[in-house]
């Protein structure tokens, strides 16, 4: 096969903002190629380049090893079928298909001769006399394509031409698309953001990203071997794991490790790991490479979809003392005051301060009036490193103070072998009026219970994903609250035809070469 | 929406009143008499005999016809490429020149055809201006040339802005279809842009036309007392002949002309014939 068209280095700006990045692509006869990718990815920028209706800021458009960006559109070997058609309105179907040929001045008997024939591949027969007005959307679409068609060009352009149809229809125009493809034997450029048609249609497809190529391959190597974690999800839903490869052919994940058919990343580099839901069988626990939990299942028409979690993630119980003191007003100098118990760890005692504990018992001092901060002049107390509670007192330069008790207790931690994971928070005392005033409670639930967690492996900080309480933040009364800091377990995706049940324990299993690594570095 | 129905009946009685009585009106005096009183209608057709009859009407009424068609050539031709350059021109530039066009019409009819006057009488500001370079000076005022100019100043803004907003609606991506298929942008033009902006023209057309064949005072100013088209008939029959009758007769005859014509547009717009094969 020989190269048709080639994109050199094609850079597009519109307004200043870079839509293509110095795209590289060749294309080859006779190929359906799809451009892949969400909606201003640059994918139809890239088609209406290669077509002739906007012109590159940097690179070369090269068309049978001729350069062609300064040819006008209608002097190119190219046809397009436009996103909403562009039929003209004022013509009938025979009219619409015969406009390339009359412009090219061909004879009347060779142009009808012509035209019948597209007409009978688009299977419009009879519809040659038909207003294009009042045709159905799939009806006005092969009308299009006939129309592009008829003028034997050697590649024909197709900008997201299924979109306007309805499901059932559009998968009956993708199979009907590849089979005039094969009928013809041009190369078809299509561009699409739906990966289904682009995995059922093309020979190649192109997965295209804010202005770059991300990947060019077969639908199956696509699909099997996406280069990165964005193409993985975008081709498909996937689970994505992180893990590290020990060596060719060994990889670690979930603290196991798997064989696998990749090789060639660096020793122990940290990668993704993709295993494709279909490829993932749920079995007897005992005998599952991973073990895990199910979740939930949800019937999708051919199979479920079920969710097992294998790994539960670490949750740390603390009590929120409520109290709904009031300030302490200090009338001579109108000035209110407060500030709140809090719990220490024995390790916090040597590296207290004044900042510290201001922030800790969250001590502010204000005029009531002007709703003004007055500053915090004096931090009196004296803490030993042991166990027991002592008393802190914060005072104005007016003389306002409040005191309030910092109790040092032994650490509150959780630790869980099974996910070599530690979790960490305390127990802390608020105000009910600063929960109420609070806009984003979750975060500052964690800041207040000082809520942290990390890997035991690497000490790398590990987030924390949910906070559970079970109080009604804009009513709260004093009391003591229970508040749940927990990190996510690992879910995978697995599609299954036995029907399983939420809480089932099971096994998952894989074969080695259902196992994709993804080097994380871009 | 049918509870808003019956709030329409305000209008229907307006219209009742203020459009159909007095056509009912133009219809009775057009067939009577004169002197008729409440009880007695005495129908005739005398003032039809007597419009076809004589030569000096039937003048009249050919030359208004050639007046207002002529009117309506030059608005279309003038008018097309200023709506195509406008309508193909940047955003901007489209809301002065829209503004432009329709500034004058603010301004009352009557004001702008005197200033007309001015410019064209034989000492007026066109003959000094070309009597600058030695040209001149020329007869205008009372002229076919006057009135006509006169009609097209006041009426050609009708036909710019029909013409410019089925431009504008028009989809461009029938221009890159058209260029995409091997259409040069003549090609483009005459098989796609002009044949879709058609019923723009057409209706430019009717809007320019009707108070071209009518109009009576702009051939009055600009044509002088020996001018007469056939809206200074009418208007001579009801204000200093007194002949309501006779007024009423051309009126009909120049409504049927009027309804003939829109007839035979609306007829070429909605022609399947301009969608068939042949071309």
């Amino acid at each position: 096969m020989k190269k048709l068209i080639q994109f050199k280095n094609i850079v597009k700006e519109f307004d200043g903002k870079l839509v293509l990045k110095g795209v590289n692509l060749d294309i080859y006869e006779n190929e359906f190629v799809t451009l892949l990718g969400p909606s201003g990815c640059g994918k139809t920028t890239l088609l209406r380049i290669l077509g002739g209706f906007l012109t590159q800021n940097e690179g070369q458009v090269l068309f049978d090893g001729e350069e062609i960006s300064k040819v006008p559109p209608y002097k190119r070997e190219i046809n397009t079928v436009f996103q909403k058609y562009a039929l003209f309105p004022h013509m009938n179907v025979y009219n619409n298909i015969a406009f390339g040929l009359k412009i090219k001045k061909e004879p009347k008997d060779i142009i009808e001769q012509k035209v019948k024939r597209m007409l009978k591949l688009v299977n419009l027969e009879d519809f040659a006399d038909k207003n294009v007005t009042e045709m159905s959307g799939g009806q006005q679409q092969r009308v299009a394509i006939a129309r592009a068609l008829v003028n034997e060009p050697s590649v024909l352009l197709l900008d997201e031409p299924l979109g306007a149809l309805d499901l059932k229809l559009r998968q009956e125009m993708q199979r009907e698309l590849k089979k005039i493809q094969q009928e013809v034997g041009i190369t078809f450029i299509f561009v699409t953001h739906d990966q289904e048609e682009a995995l059922t249609m093309s020979d190649k497809i192109v997965v295209m990203k804010d202005g770059e190529i991300q990947q060019i391959g077969s639908p199956t190597d696509i699909y099997n071997e996406p280069v990165n974690e964005f193409v993985a999800n975008f081709i498909g839903e996937s689970n994505i794991i992180e893990g590290v490869m020990l060596e060719d052919y060994k990889v670690m994940f979930e603290g196991r490790k798997f064989e696998c058919v990749d090789f060639g990343f660096d020793k122990n580099e940290v990668v993704d790991v993709v295993i494709r839901p279909e490829d993932l069988d749920i079995v007897p626990r005992a005998d599952g490479k991973l073990k895990g939990v199910v979740k939930s299942v949800l019937f999708k028409g051919v199979h479920y979809e079920t969710m097992v979690e294998t790994k539960i993630g670490t949750a740390i119980t603390v009590k929120m003392q409520v109290s709904d003191d009031r300030p302490v007003y200090n009338q001579s100098a109108n000035e209110k005051m407060s500030a709140n118990d809090f719990y220490l760890d024995v390790d916090d005692v040597d590296e207290l301060d004044d900042a510290t504990i201001i922030a800790r018992a969250d001590a502010q001092a204000w005029n009531p009036d002007e709703d003004e901060f007055i500053s915090i002049k004096e931090v009196q107390y004296n803490i030993e490193k042991k166990n027991g509670t002592y008393p802190v007192t914060f005072s104005t330069g007016a003389g306002t103070s409040v005191t309030v008790n910092m109790i040092v207790k032994d650490e509150n931690r959780v630790t869980s072998k099974e996910n070599e994971e530690e979790i960490f928070a305390v127990n802390f005392f608020k105000k009910v009026d600063e929960i109420q005033e609070s806009i984003a409670l979750e975060t500052d639930l964690k800041t207040w219970a000082n809520a942290s967690a990390w890997s035991l492996e690497d000490d790398e900080s590990v987030e924390i994903t949910d906070v559970e309480y079970d109080f009604d933040p804009e009513n709260i009364t004093a009391g003591v609250y229970d508040v749940t800091f927990a990190t996510k377990g690992y879910l995978y995706k697995v599609d299954t035809t036995d029907k399983y049940e939420e809480g089932d324990e099971v096994g998952l299993t894989f074969q080695p070469e259902d196992i994709h690594i993804m080097s994380k570095q871009p | 929406m049918r509870q808003f129905r019956s709030m329409i009946y305000p209008y229907v009685l307006w219209i009742a009143i203020m459009i159909v009585v007095p056509m009912l009106l133009i219809l009775l005096y057009a067939f009577t008499k004169g002197a008729n009183d409440v009880a007695t209608f005495r129908f005739t057709l005398e003032h039809f005999g007597r419009f076809f009859s004589d030569a000096v009407f039937l003048d009249v009424l050919k030359r208004s016809l050639v007046i207002a068609i002529w009117t309506t050539i030059v608005c279309v031709f003038l008018g097309y490429p200023i709506a195509y350059a406008i309508a193909t021109g940047s955003e901007k530039s489209k809301i002065f020149w829209i503004l432009m066009i329709t500034l004058p019409t603010w301004i009352n009819m009557l004001v702008r055809t005197y200033a007309w006057v001015g410019i064209l009488q034989d000492d007026g500001l066109l003959n000094k201006f070309l009597g600058l370079f030695g040209i001149g000076p020329f007869h205008m005022m009372y002229t076919t040339f006057a009135v006509v100019l006169g009609m097209v100043y006041n009426f050609i803004p009708f036909m710019i802005l029909q013409i410019h907003t089925s431009l504008a609606k028009m989809d461009k991506s029938f221009l890159e279809a058209a260029s995409d298929l091997g259409a040069n942008r003549v090609q483009s033009f005459l098989r796609i842009t002009l044949p879709l902006s058609l019923p723009g023209v057409l209706s430019g057309i009717t809007l320019v036309f009707l108070p071209a064949v009518s109009s009576f005072f702009i051939p009055k100013l600009l044509g002088g007392g020996q001018y007469v088209l056939i809206g200074n008939v009418i208007e001579t029959q009801f204000l200093t002949s007194g002949d309501w009758n006779f007024g009423s007769a051309i009126s009909l005859i120049m409504a049927i002309i009027i309804m003939l014509s829109m007839y035979l547009t609306r007829k070429v717009d909605t022609d399947p014939a301009a969608n068939g094969r042949g071309e």
